[in-house]
């Protein structure tokens, strides 16, 4: 999904090779995959500004998407900044140090490559943490910040002042953890349960929970819920006893594929349903087409659950579902 | 100590406070006011960097806020890292841009927070809270630096005095 295919990169080089003619500076970068595309000459001494442009425009000519944006996060990475904005006008008119120049060259010839931004700089930020990225565990979306402000906003109408200090979630497809390290970040008394299908996202997880100190109240396990009809035993005792409300889980292309588009909704119903305490809540950011398709779903399947609402995203497209559990007089 | 309680419940709760301003600004207001006159503490330490405590409340229904995230299906099948947020307020014609971190929803308070601020100097002009604590912080370093002339002055007095006392009892 992240990495374009070699015939790709070919026929980059084709179009590239034919306006050699404009381009005069050329000199194959270290890093670039396939020896493919090349990299501006390093002039030796520049400025960050400079250096901002000079790449700005190098992506633009490659096709890169976001081409000033991706030079400014990563001139601004190499700098000990989030943002360009954020560094001082001055320093942006300082000779950049030999080393923040083969730093900003470094990294600059891997996003020639299509490499993400945040995997290019290894870091971004989700709400008010920042989190380590890695290949090819899955980028947080804006979408997604969107669904941990709805999930503390429905908590702070629900509960209010107290929260019941045994405010349990499971999150299925946690990714880089995301959502449960910043619901944990929010709320004291909370605890998460994270699942992903992924090993590589399991130990991002965690190492993300413990540069943040959240490790104590967070559960990471690799599970593949989708392929597993029933809870496993171990999961089924540990959140039995205890209060829960589910999270989302990761739709990403899952949802697309399988016969009838339902085959990953289906099991995490069904968990929902065995797992959720009585009006415990499941949260799922899906597809703007899924909504109708859920509600269905619900409305067949008789699991208890009950379909509340759909929310839209701030570009107003259906975004996130919330579904309830029956209570006992439901 | 009342207003150590006051820090800690805020740290405790921050997201509540802070981003529930629109609704709960007032509430905010007046309980964080009493605990100012009370003490003669200036809010400014435990309401973060500038005293929102007098800021301007905003109307959401006033706002007018754009993405720079440009075109596309958005959710995961994009991977857009513009995340700048330019807040317009439409009584005013007041624009605020703000790309200072990487998370649409951080650009979204702070662009809230920028905006008040503009909004308390368009309305108050001289009176307005950032003009008000300049000039506090000024008259504080004026006064300190009286203190310490002050103290010069004493120490040159004494001095002066010892010096003058061992001149007499040479004599």
């Amino acid at each position: 999904m992240m990495f374009k295919s070699v015939w790709f990169l070919r026929r980059l080089m084709q179009r590239y090779g034919g306006n050699s003619k404009q381009r005069s500076f050329v000199r194959l970068a270290s890093g670039a995959a396939e020896g493919a595309v090349a990299s501006p000459v390093d002039p030796g001494s520049i400025t960050a500004e400079q250096a901002v442009r000079i790449w700005a425009q190098h992506f633009k000519q490659h096709g890169i998407s976001e081409p000033l944006l991706s030079s400014q996060y990563i001139v601004a990475h190499v700098l000990g900044r989030k943002t360009l904005e954020c560094v001082e006008r001055g320093k942006l008119r300082d000779t950049l140090t030999d080393r923040e120049r083969e730093r900003v060259w470094n990294l600059c010839s891997k996003r020639l490559t299509r490499m993400p931004v945040q995997y290019v700089i290894e870091e971004w930020d989700f709400r008010d943490l920042t989190l380590k990225m890695r290949p090819p565990v899955f980028i947080p979306r804006p979408e997604t910040e969107e669904l941990v402000g709805l999930v503390l906003e429905d908590l702070q109408l629900r509960w209010g002042e107290m929260y019941r200090t045994d405010l349990r979630c499971l999150e299925v497809g946690c990714g880089s953890g995301a959502i449960s390290l910043s619901l944990l970040h929010s709320i004291p008394q909370l605890r998460v349960f994270a699942l992903d299908q992924s090993q590589t996202a399991v130990c991002l997880t965690t190492e993300n929970a413990s540069r943040l100190g959240l490790q104590d109240r967070l559960d990471v396990r690799h599970l593949d819920v989708i392929n597993v009809s029933n809870p496993p035993y171990l999961l089924s005792q540990e959140m039995k006893s205890l209060q829960t409300e589910i999270l989302r889980f990761e739709d990403h292309g899952a949802l697309d594929g399988g016969s009838d588009g339902l085959s990953v909704i289906r099991p995490i119903l069904a968990l929902a349903s065995k797992l959720l305490t009585e009006r415990g809540r499941v949260y799922l950011e899906v597809d703007p087409c899924h909504p109708p398709i859920i509600q269905k779903l619900i409305e067949e399947r008789m699991l208890g659950l009950l379909y509340l609402e759909t929310r839209c995203d701030l570009t107003n497209r259906p975004r996130f579902c919330i579904l309830q559990k029956n209570g006992k007089n439901d | 100590m009342s207003w150590m309680l006051l820090v800690n419940h805020i740290i405790a709760t921050p997201w509540k406070l802070k981003w529930r301003a629109p609704n709960t600004g007032m509430c905010n207001r007046l309980s964080l006011q009493w605990h100012r006159r009370q003490l003669g503490w200036p809010c400014v330490l435990f309401a973060g960097k500038k005293d929102l405590i007098d800021l301007p409340v905003l109307n959401e229904e006033d706002l007018d806020e754009q993405f720079v995230r440009g075109s596309g299906p958005g959710g995961q099948a994009t991977n857009k890292t513009s995340n700048c947020v330019v807040l317009k307020h439409t009584p005013t014609g007041i624009v605020v841009k703000c790309h200072e971190t990487r998370s649409v929803d951080l650009n979204r308070k702070r662009a809230r927070e920028i905006l008040r601020q503009k909004l308390d100097i368009a309305y108050k002009g001289e009176e307005s809270e950032l003009l008000k604590q300049k000039k506090e912080t000024m008259h504080r370093k004026q006064d300190k630096r009286r203190k310490v002339n002050q103290n010069i002055e004493k120490k040159r007095l004494f001095k002066e005095m010892l010096y003058s006392d061992q001149g007499d009892k040479k004599c």
